[in-house]
């Protein structure tokens, strides 16, 4: 056998091309838009159904989250138990999420069995009941799951940060408080539910297998005009107040670490410096090789994890560092992170720190475009945010020419530290 | 159905490749056979330490993740009662790639100080994070303990105490490593769009050099039968009482594993579930309510889990729970809802086929508990079980004297 030589690293290859998968464009019979990404080996269907719902749309505090939540909890033909032992029998799942800026019915389930739960599922869309005794058992649950998630130095400081940020009247802001809970009826559900969810305000996305059977299935259900509106959409305004105390100490005596957030609020996808900004917050902590967990954890073991990511809204976003520290050791976490932003600023990052960067973002996308699942979250976004399908060409163009100099003008127009919010949860 | 071809190296390593011409990716996967039920009673947590080291560098790479994330890759590793298992995904031409980094810290790791200091203080912050200050955190570190009294399952991966990890030395780590870190104690799997004979070249190149090493043969104590109920009764600071009741079950040899694992379905699988139903729906005594067996390789636990809602006396919810045991004894369960639970099955096997690193996986948890073409068949395992097989076993397991129940009472309810 030949000599091997392990000090140095193997023939390198850079990903040149990624195959993007874009999704087919197309329209229901009554005009919804339907988007489809037809792609893996397996007989495995996934239906997004998107709707311009969410926190940004109601008129009190947690309608949007139980409306949503709720939808198959008893609709016209069912109730919540035959519409669970019917999906549940096929072995479908279904996923209820509530967001700030959009709400979703998620279905996966075998292709085979499709035409059997279909019916289920539009009544689930069309005909919700919102039964008031499923309420008040949902109420009763969601509150206590409440009060232990207000146990957790990670949520009082999630949603701290974001009251400062964004004002406690504001959606993407306002912290959710336990006598939230207690003046939630029926009525308020279903006039939130006739505003919001009918097929003028609904996009579909299909993955998995798709062919002409399963698009013809949901054109069945869903293409028609029974479930239109005909409601003028209102453009909602909500006014951002930020906090003017720029640092927030929660305690909580018996805390063995603190939760840390600190950050500023800052743009969405639409913004001309989003790609360039991303890139930075990569290298600062948007993954396992970056400066904050090779600071904070890999040399300093302050912590089990840290992070900082760049959150996109419909309407602004925000930059975050996150982390759970020792208590003991939580001033100098928040000294460190700063130690590292402000580097950013002041030198140059090398062009080999860049390279492995930029090899690992590809690397990324490649792994976020691979299978039917991980496409159709990776268009969710593009899809709910109205953003053109060259998007994903857009970013590996940035990838491929930004330079250091770039980084560092960045890292000087945003990271404007003064102006920076700071929230502890824990002891400090 | 998974294809795959299998081979071994001289040096013991079992080598698994699957090919799958629909991805841009190869996913890596390799296991090793060794758990925290290997560990002194003494030193535990070690093999969890021991996987955050496996990252500190290896003899001719001082910086793992850099050099994989150059090539595009993701990696990271997780450990378990049973087995160490680490698994890296990147781009297909950098393959190679994978070969060296995961070869090199097979052949011998770095065994620096700074290390093992760092990833003493990770993991203690991981403890903190994950079982100190969480609600309910600490609960299964109670509740192991109380159901097994030999078997080394009665500590968790993270370990008894921080001491142990805190005391952890170099000299013990690198004994650790030679015990147990070894070509011939382990399976590697690669999965993606790949052929056996490049495989077999790039592990002729980079794992046969490494020697076989001694490993000695694993020989823990077998649980013995529990004669009596066991009760543990805490009060902790959380707003909700919580209870627990864990009975003793089948290895995961054993044909009995997989209808218990139906019987945990029927119970709590999905909102449609008995104990849902009955539990949280109609007698409103439960937040949540959970049944699940813990899947361990070893005689395992079969759990009952709920919090209860405010107000709720946790004995009167306890037998509740009971009069839902004695259901499925005394009646069999109608074929509707037998063939909802195994359609379930069936369905949770298609889609974990999906992800080309899941596959890669679980080949090699497959591999090794002893035969690797269960990945296709065990469904049918499923398909044949009746409704008197499962009234069987629950008599057989669910009998108070073989449970643990712990009682979390909550120090100031709300």
């Amino acid at each position: 056998m030949t000599e091997i030589n392990r000090k140095s690293h193997p023939e390198l290859h850079k990903i040149s091309k990624l195959n993007l998968h874009k999704p087919s464009k197309n329209k229901l019979n009554n005009g919804l838009p339907i988007f489809i990404l037809d792609s893996g080996n397996h007989d495995v269907v996934r239906i997004d159904f998107i709707f311009s719902a969410g926190n940004w749309y109601q008129d009190k505090p947690l309608i949007s989250r139980i409306t949503n939540t709720m939808l198959n909890e008893g609709t016209k033909n069912y109730t919540a138990f035959e519409i669970a032992e019917k999906l549940e029998y096929y072995g479908a799942y279904i996923q209820l999420n509530n967001f700030y800026d959009f709400s979703d019915i998620v279905v996966y389930c075998l292709k085979k069995y499709l035409p059997d739960i279909i019916k289920i599922i539009e009544d689930i869309i069309k005909n919700p009941v919102f039964p008031e005794k499923e309420l008040q058992t949902y109420i009763k649950k969601a509150k206590q799951n409440h009060i232990i998630s207000k146990s957790k130095v990670q949520n009082l400081a999630r949603e701290k940060f974001l009251q400062v940020l964004f004002g406690q009247n504001h959606p993407y802001g306002q912290i959710v408080e336990t006598t939230d809970f207690d003046n939630i009826n029926t009525g308020q559900l279903i006039s939130y539910f006739t505003r919001l969810y009918h097929s003028q305000n609904c996009k579909i996305l299909l993955s998995g297998k798709i062919d002409d059977e399963v698009v013809n299935l949901i054109n069945n259900c869903f293409g028609g005009n029974d479930w239109c509106q005909n409601l003028n959409t209102v453009q909602i305004e909500h006014k951002i107040q930020p906090l003017n105390q720029k640092q927030t100490i929660i305690i909580k005596d018996e805390a063995v670490q603190s939760a840390i957030r600190i950050g500023k609020q800052l743009y969405n996808y639409s913004h001309l410096d989003y790609f360039g900004m991303s890139i930075l917050n990569k290298i600062l902590g948007g993954y396992f090789g970056s400066r904050l967990m090779t600071n904070i954890r890999e040399d300093k073991g302050y912590t089990y994890g840290i992070g900082s990511i760049l959150v996109s809204l419909k309407n602004t976003g925000y930059f975050v560092v996150a982390s759970e520290v020792g208590v003991e050791v939580c001033k100098n976490a928040v000294k460190e992170i700063y130690y590292e932003i402000e580097k950013l600023k002041n030198e140059y990052v090398s062009i080999d720190e860049l390279n492995l960067v930029k090899n690992y973002i590809l690397g990324q996308m490649l792994r976020s475009f691979d299978g039917p699942f991980n496409l159709a979250d990776s268009y969710r976004t593009i899809i709910e945010n109205d953003l053109e399908f060259d998007f994903y060409d857009k970013f590996i163009n940035v990838i491929n020419t930004i330079e250091p100099v770039d980084l560092i003008n960045l890292a000087n127009k945003y990271f404007d530290t003064e102006n920076f919010y700071e929230v502890i949860a824990g002891k400090y | 159905m998974i294809k795959y071809e299998k081979f071994v190296l001289e040096n013991g390593l079992k080598v698994i490749v699957h090919k799958d011409t629909s991805t841009p990716l190869v996913a890596v996967n390799l296991l090793y056979n060794i758990g925290s039920k290997d560990e002194n009673p003494e030193k535990t947590g070690f093999a969890h330490l021991f996987e955050h080291l496996m990252f500190g560098g290896s003899v001719n790479i001082p910086d793992y993740d850099g050099v994989l994330q150059i090539a595009g890759g993701e990696n990271n590793a997780f450990t378990n009662p049973d087995f160490t298992n680490y698994y890296i995904l990147l781009p297909k031409e950098n393959l190679e790639t994978a070969f060296w980094l995961e070869s090199d810290r097979m052949l011998q790791l770095a065994f620096t100080d700074k290390s093992l200091e760092v990833q003493r203080n990770v993991v203690v912050e991981e403890y903190k994070q994950r079982y100190l200050n969480q609600p309910y955190g600490d609960i299964m570190l109670l509740l192991n303990p109380l159901a097994y009294k030999i078997h080394p399952y009665q500590w968790s991966t993270i370990g008894k105490n921080i001491e142990h990890i805190q005391n952890a030395n170099i000299e013990e780590v690198k004994d650790f490593f030679y015990k147990y870190y070894a070509p011939n104690n382990a399976i590697l799997v690669v999965g993606g769009n790949i052929e056996t004979d490049e495989v077999k070249r790039l592990c002729n190149k980079w794992f046969s050099p490494i020697e076989k090493r001694n490993i000695s043969i694993r020989n823990l104590n077998k649980e013995p039968e529990q004669k009596e109920l066991r009760t543990l009764t805490v009060k902790r600071n959380v707003p909700y009482d919580a209870i627990y009741k864990a009975y003793h079950m089948c290895s995961r040899f054993d044909s009995e594993y997989y209808t218990c694992d139906l019987i945990s379905d029927i119970l709590s699988s999905g909102k449609s579930s008995r104990l849902y139903q009955s539990l949280v729906k109609e007698k409103k005594l439960f937040s949540e309510i959970n049944a699940y067996i813990s899947g361990s390789i070893d005689e395992g636990l079969f759990i009952f889990s709920g919090k209860l809602i405010s107000g709720v006396n946790i004995y009167d919810a306890e037998k509740e729970i009971d009069l839902e045991i004695e259901k499925i004894k005394n009646e069999q369960v109608g074929e509707y809802e037998l063939n909802k639970a195994k359609n379930n099955i069936e369905s949770s096997h298609v889609f974990s086929e999906i992800s080309i690193l899941n596959v890669t996986m679980n080949l090699a948890y497959y591999e090794l508990i002893g035969n690797i073409e269960e990945i296709n068949t065990e469904i049918n395992k499923y398909s044949i079980i009746s409704s008197q097989q499962i009234q069987n076993i629950a008599n057989k397991i669910f009998k108070p004297e073989n449970c643990s129940t712990l009682y979390y009472l909550a120090e100031n309810k709300q």
